[in-house]
């Protein structure tokens, strides 16, 4: 419950956010967003490119569609996190009656044995004996304790059992008989308090084995890499489409040169990717906290590091070719067409990594396409939570992705300037090659 | 030439199709100038290869007597045919955005957009979307952003085209204040009675070659003689079709324009228009800038 409180709280500070922003914007830049459009358009910082990338993080952050699916994430993730503590969190309770009376340190006891043993408990007394055998024949009280010295359940040959009611009988009687020992062995309360707490010594594999939260962590990192790559590659791809069309880009080029266009574009979209899986990821930090999620424990920050990281590289590698793909675009229609094959390997690299995502070790196919610039984004964060992947090998596969980046952005540069200014058709790819504009 | 624009031989070709065929042509400061030529003539082409928007196989474009280059496009204001605002952006951040593409700094890009905005009666639309503009109003806020950066060059591309007289007006003041204040102003346009009223001087191309250019003035005054002949009851000059040495140029409202080649005699006009009515009006008449577009274009 109070995880669900959290929750709400979060997204309402989250809306009232983004009701001042929008409240502030005109005439002026909201302040924030004047902030961000500063900084990134000062010349001395990032010159024209800067502006470039300031105006599209300014148009996409004042937009709708950017609030909605920020809200819509920031949901799935409260849910991913509260619901299962949620469940975890509902203890059975069981009705303990007390035949006789219960001195105030037997009633700690059983209320102690009870909670280490994660059942809640209420206390009710009986009459005598005869009354509690009715209690317990009409399920109206679970266990019953005689005196402080005998338990009477229900069912005396389920004694073994694992049910909810022989679980505590076991743990009323464990503690009481223990207290009743050390009282007669003449160990103090305070010291039979301390003994009580002992707890067995931890055991840890050598092996480190990622745990299960990992590998919980890196199924919703694989889905929310895969939905914000597609979101922001639409963008990319249906602006420059849209500056296009609408002849916009005349006027840009006619001041800037087409690979800061280019650039300013790629970089303003991927700065509100990179500001919403920000967002989403510190919200998720803070809630899993909050309602002590074990989604966010052990090795699973490590597997959200390298989501994160992989999500800004797969969009640094894929942007420049779905922007090349929009500037030969003319209409919505040839832009989903182009878009398609494109988007080929993404959805290859996220099914396979889901598949792979079980318990198991991953496949050898899996391991090759955690090396491949194209799938590595879903990939790599999946071998990062099975623990099957050393750091140098995370580094040779980060290292091959930059490298394939540069490539690809030098020559989706040189198919932009060639294409983004021809109109009248759909462009393809031998003739931007093959022509100049 | 300091304070003007050169284009020098500009030569471009699309597949088979000749744009521009050794264009040459230079616009002057202070003046404004037309640039006129049927559909496909290559204005847009030229247009656009002052702004280096489209690749050139020969030719050179001069600003102050050397190449055109990035830093010069800064101080140039450029509307293209085919109107380019980003339709979904609120007016005044476009025009604050185009401010500071050209170098101005944040507070002098919103001083200056919001100046524009005044100027051309859309500063009540500051804050609503292109998209939400009458084409009207999407011109104007155009022609500010064209304009925001007090650049020294303007060029125009059918900037009038769908405007109403009010429209037209606003934008052509602001066309000759530039002109007035030393400003490179070049301009296309199909609306000859407009170029004719706003231009001092008028470059006419075909087929990627200048084929006139000059003071409108002085194009005026040139080629064969004409009579401006008004007969009563007449709507079509058919009696002065047969006339030899006469070529009706125009018909327009019941006057009909004549022009006379060598040979032609006015006394011989004079008396075909009394056989076909009463003559209302009968009086020789300077070219107007839509003859010699069509003269010019015609060869």
């Amino acid at each position: 419950m109070k995880g669900l409180v959290y929750a709400l709280v979060a997204v309402v500070v989250v809306l009232a956010l983004f009701r001042r922003v929008r409240a502030r914007r005109q005439p002026h830049p909201p302040s924030l967003l004047g902030a961000v459009a500063r900084t990134l358009g000062g010349r001395r910082l990032l010159g024209d490119t800067g502006l470039v990338a300031a105006r599209e993080v300014h148009e996409r952050l004042r937009g709708r569609f950017f609030r909605v699916i920020t809200l819509i994430l920031l949901a799935v993730v409260a849910a991913a996190i509260v619901i299962p503590t949620l469940h975890s969190s509902s203890r059975p309770v069981v009705r303990v009656g007390v035949v006789g009376t219960l001195s105030t340190s037997q009633r700690a006891t059983v209320a102690a044995a009870l909670a280490h043993a994660r059942i809640g408990g209420l206390v009710t007394a009986e009459q005598d004996t005869a009354d509690a055998r009715a209690a317990l024949h009409s399920h109206r009280v679970t266990v019953v304790i005689e005196e402080g010295r005998t338990l009477l359940v229900e069912t005396a040959a389920s004694a073994s059992g694992s049910t909810t009611a022989m679980a505590a009988a076991r743990a009323i009687a464990t503690a009481l008989g223990l207290q009743n020992a050390f009282r007669a062995a003449g160990v103090s309360t305070s010291q039979a308090a301390a003994i009580a707490r002992a707890r067995p010594l931890p055991i840890r594999s050598a092996a480190a084995r990622p745990s299960g939260a990992a590998r919980g962590t890196s199924v919703i990192g694989l889905v929310f890499i895969f939905i914000l790559l597609t979101q922001y590659l639409t963008w990319t791809l249906v602006g420059v489409m849209e500056e296009k069309t609408s002849r916009v880009v005349e006027v840009l080029l006619a001041t800037v040169r087409p690979v800061q266009l280019l650039g300013g574009k790629v970089l303003g979209i991927g700065l509100v990717a990179l500001l919403q899986a920000g967002l989403v990821v510190a919200f998720a930090l803070v809630l899993a906290d909050a309602v002590g999620s074990d989604l966010l424990k052990g090795t699973a920050p490590t597997v959200v590091a390298a989501s994160l990281l992989w999500l800004v590289l797969a969009y640094a590698f894929y942007a420049w070719v779905f922007a090349a793909a929009g500037s030969m675009a003319e209409r919505q229609d040839q832009a989903q067409s182009m878009s398609l094959p494109l988007s080929v390997p993404i959805i290859l690299g996220y099914v396979l990594a889901l598949v792979n995502a079980g318990p198991g070790p991953a496949s050898l196919f899996m391991k090759v396409l955690a090396y491949l610039p194209p799938t590595a984004p879903f990939g790599m964060p999946l071998l990062v939570a099975k623990g099957e992947v050393t750091w140098w090998e995370f580094l040779v596969a980060v290292t091959l992705s930059i490298g394939s980046t540069v490539a690809v952005a030098r020559f989706a540069a040189i198919v932009y300037e060639r294409a983004v200014l021809r109109t009248g058709h759909r462009i393809r790819l031998r003739e931007v090659l093959v022509q100049q504009r | 030439m300091e304070g003007s624009l050169e284009l020098t031989g500009l030569s471009r070709r699309f597949g088979s199709l000749v744009a521009l065929d050794e264009l040459s042509f230079t616009v002057a400061r202070g003046r404004v100038t037309g640039f006129l030529g049927p559909n496909g003539a290559g204005k847009t082409t030229a247009m656009r290869a002052i702004f280096g928007l489209t690749e050139l196989d020969g030719g050179c474009v001069r600003w102050n007597g050397a190449a055109v280059g990035p830093a010069d496009r800064r101080r140039f204001g450029y509307m293209p045919e085919e109107r380019g605002l980003y339709p979904g952006m609120l007016v005044g951040d476009q025009v604050r955005y185009l401010g500071r593409l050209h170098g101005l700094s944040d507070h002098d890009a919103s001083a200056a957009a919001a100046h524009w905005l005044e100027r051309l009666d859309v500063a009540d639309r500051l804050s609503s979307k292109v998209e939400s503009l009458s084409h009207g109003n999407q011109q104007r806020v155009q022609l500010a952003a064209a304009l925001v950066h007090d650049p020294e060059l303007l060029v125009l591309d059918e900037p009038m085209a769908g405007l109403d007289p009010t429209g037209v007006d606003a934008i052509g003041e602001v066309l000759t204040a530039q002109a007035r204040a030393g400003r490179c102003v070049l301009f296309s346009s199909h609306q000859l009675d407009l170029v004719e009223d706003l231009c001092e001087v008028v470059v006419i191309i075909d087929h990627g070659r200048v084929v006139a250019s000059g003071e409108v003035g002085e194009l005026e005054r040139g080629g064969a003689p004409r009579l401006a002949v008004r007969v009563e009851g007449d709507r079509d000059g058919t009696w002065a079709r047969e006339l030899p040495g006469v070529e009706v140029s125009e018909v327009k409202g019941g006057a009909v324009r004549l022009v006379l080649h060598p040979g032609a005699d006015s006394d011989a006009v004079l008396d075909a228009a009394r056989r076909a009515g009463r003559v209302l009006e009968f009086a020789f008449a300077r070219r107007r800038l839509s003859e010699v577009f069509r003269e010019a274009v015609r060869g």
